[in-house]
């Protein structure tokens, strides 16, 4: 072949069928993969704390405090990649100045600030609160400083106090764990009621991207806890770790029924969108949804689980079980938001081409700011855990003891 | 702090509450702007803000007061629709003094490729070439005249317009078959190809004149799959299975 044609055809190759000009770029890119990532990290560690407080699963306890700290670190992280991706963060606060009632991302500025300031901070205050006033009381020069202002004036330690403390405490996570709904659906919802994008418009979508998230939150929490159990030469509440892996089956099966489900459901419905996306999944996602989504990071983790879980094992074996499959959960549920993010864009909306996406490595939607926004909210955390250490509890439990 | 029977805890939260409250009606009050509402979900100076924005756009209508000769000759060429000041850049300046402020005038590859480079979403048709191909480092100019632009030389082959079929056609089996072994081209068709078609094969004995099992094979090409073609294809036709810029038969 000339070389000429070489090029001709190699211009042509990676484009196929017909797509309107706007659809030659995706604007959505990596970080709005992330966004959803980092939001459901944070509704799903914030459902687990929940089963502490509010279902009394005992067995979580060890994790209850941790599970806090990592929403709030992967929430004070997650406004960061639409902000980089829109450019003019300074602007952001007009949205909440003067917001717009039938914009959903207007309003979701409010769910934000709701979770924020009124179910994350609050509930975190009032768990922690003796512990700070002790610390205040403790601690020297500037740290001292530092928890008496976190103590926000308070100095009352009496029992009545506590119990207090523990009572509105726990009705904090019973209104949070709907408004950690709210957070992690609306991000299905904004995707779900683009209705001219028939990959996106479904009424499951909400459900399916929440039940992800708990899947995603329990799993990294899961790893913080592992991860920082190693560091700390602490020994892993192999009871603790064996729920949260219980759990995690549990909540895999739902949301693994209802992507099947999903999915079920537009082969039968087969609008006319049907051909493009079957060959959507066929070729351009097959790497991301067939592989690493279902099988790598559904169905391996799912077995993975049940095997160490139910199987006869020692525990360091069935730790290392757990640590790959939550490795894997990770890399599945970023996949998925991946082929709903990405996958939504690559195809025209003539339904007779599709387009394709090469990740940047430089630039303010590059790769490498995508993995900055990775790892800030594992520094905010290691911050948050310096400052609160989840593990006061148990050490004033050994003293008693 | 403890106020009576109200635990200090609520009493520090409710200070902080109001505290965050207030300021933040305070803050919406001092920062949204006074004329925010008026018309709409934004603020209404902005109107007055953008009328006061400097005029850099002349118009059309203003360069044929002048330059009447070549607002005539582009009135009837290809780029009828394309406004002067696409290429030329704002000149609104330029009908206010038009000895000291010039307009750009571009005379390399810079501004056609813009539209002319290629584009799989462009529409068949639309003249498109591979900039870095297309004669290389010459100005577009030396060829094409921007305000009356045709092809230097009405197209040879199919490809200048059918590109996208002709590059599929180029690496398939059909590669050495010229277009007109299958469809006869008007004249006419290179002048006006939307009006005047070419015409395409309506039988499937035509494709048999090469792939019936009786047909005489040409020497000089590669083997070529033979078929009977009644048998094999019964009611259908040939291309509703096979794509004849691109088959896919051994």
């Amino acid at each position: 072949m000339e070389p000429a044609i070489q090029q001709v055809v190699a211009a042509l190759e990676p484009f196929t069928g017909y797509i309107y000009p706007n659809e030659y770029y995706l604007q959505w890119e990596l970080l709005i993969v992330l966004y959803p990532y980092l939001t459901g990290l944070v509704a799903g560690a914030f459902i687990l704390a929940s089963l502490e407080r509010v279902f009394h699963v005992k067995a979580l306890l060890p994790v209850y405090r941790l599970a806090l700290l990592s929403a709030l670190a992967f929430l004070i992280a997650a406004p960061l990649p639409l902000m980089s991706h829109l450019g003019h963060p300074e602007r952001a606060w007009e949205m909440l100045v003067t917001p717009h009632t039938t914009s959903a991302m207007a309003m979701f500025g409010f769910v934000y600030a709701w979770y924020l300031l009124v179910v994350l901070l609050l509930e975190i205050w009032f768990d922690y609160r003796v512990d700070i006033i002790k610390l205040s009381n403790e601690k020297t020069g500037f740290m001292k400083l530092v928890y008496k202002v976190l103590t926000l004036g308070t100095t009352d330690v009496s029992p009545e106090a506590v119990k207090f403390d523990d009572k509105v405490g726990k009705f904090i996570t019973v209104v949070g764990i709907p408004s950690a709904f709210m957070l992690h659906g609306y991000v299905g919802f904004i995707f779900g009621s683009i209705k001219a994008n028939p990959w996106w418009s479904s009424v499951l979508m909400p459900v399916v991207f929440l039940f992800s998230a708990i899947v995603s939150g329990m799993a990294m929490v899961m790893l913080i806890y592992m991860v920082t159990s190693w560091v700390r030469w602490k020994t892993i509440d192999m009871a603790c770790v064996n729920k949260l892996a219980e759990f995690l089956i549990y909540v895999m099966l739902v949301d693994f029924t209802l992507e099947f489900l999903d999915f079920i459901h537009r082969l039968y419905e087969s609008e006319e969108s049907i051909q493009i996306l079957s060959q959507l999944i066929t070729d351009r996602l097959f790497i991301s949804l067939i592989l690493l989504q279902v099988l790598m990071g559904g169905l391996v983790p799912l077995v993975g689980l049940l095997v160490a879980r139910f199987g006869k094992f020692p525990d360091e074996m069935r730790k290392m079980f757990y640590f790959v499959c939550g490795v894997l959960i990770q890399v599945g549920i970023f996949s998925m938001r991946w082929n709903v993010v990405i996958g939504g864009q690559m195809f025209s909306k003539s339904l007779r081409g599709l387009t394709v996406y090469k990740v940047h490595l430089l630039g303010l939607e590059g790769l490498l700011m995508a993995i900055v926004l990775l790892v800030l909210p594992l520094v905010v955390l290691a911050v948050l855990l310096k400052l609160l250490p989840p593990w006061l509890a148990e050490k004033q439990e050994q003293k008693t003891a | 702090m403890k106020t009576g029977k109200i635990p200090q805890q609520v009493v520090v939260l409710s200070l902080i509450s109001l505290v965050v409250i207030v300021s933040f009606f305070t803050m919406r009050f001092i920062l949204t702007p006074k004329s925010f509402g008026k018309y709409g979900h934004y603020r209404a100076d902005a109107i007055d803000d953008v009328k006061n924005l400097p005029i850099s756009y002349a118009g059309a209508k203003a360069c044929g007061d002048c330059h009447d000769e070549i607002v005539k000759l582009k009135s009837k060429g290809f780029h009828r629709g394309v406004s002067c000041e696409v290429c030329h850049g704002p000149s609104a300046g330029h009908t206010e003094d038009p000895t000291s402020i010039k307009p750009e005038a571009p005379r390399q590859r810079e501004g056609c490729p813009l539209c002319h480079n290629y584009s799989p979403s462009r529409p068949t048709g639309f003249p498109q070439i591979i900039t870095a191909q297309h004669n290389p480092g010459k100005p577009c100019m030396t060829c094409h005249r921007p305000h009356n632009p045709v092809p230097p030389v009405t197209p040879k082959d199919c490809s200048a317009c059918h590109r996208s079929i002709s590059a599929q056609k180029m690496v398939s089996r059909h590669a050495p078959l010229e277009c007109t072994t299958c469809h006869s081209v008007p004249k006419e068709h290179f002048k006006n190809p939307r009006f005047v078609r070419v015409e395409k094969p309506t039988t499937n004995e035509f494709c048999g004149k090469c792939h019936s099992s009786d047909a005489k094979a040409q020497a000089n090409l590669p083997p070529i799959p033979r078929i009977d073609v009644e048998k094999h294809a019964g009611r259908y036709l040939c291309w509703d299975c096979h794509y004849p810029h691109s088959p896919e038969a051994k």
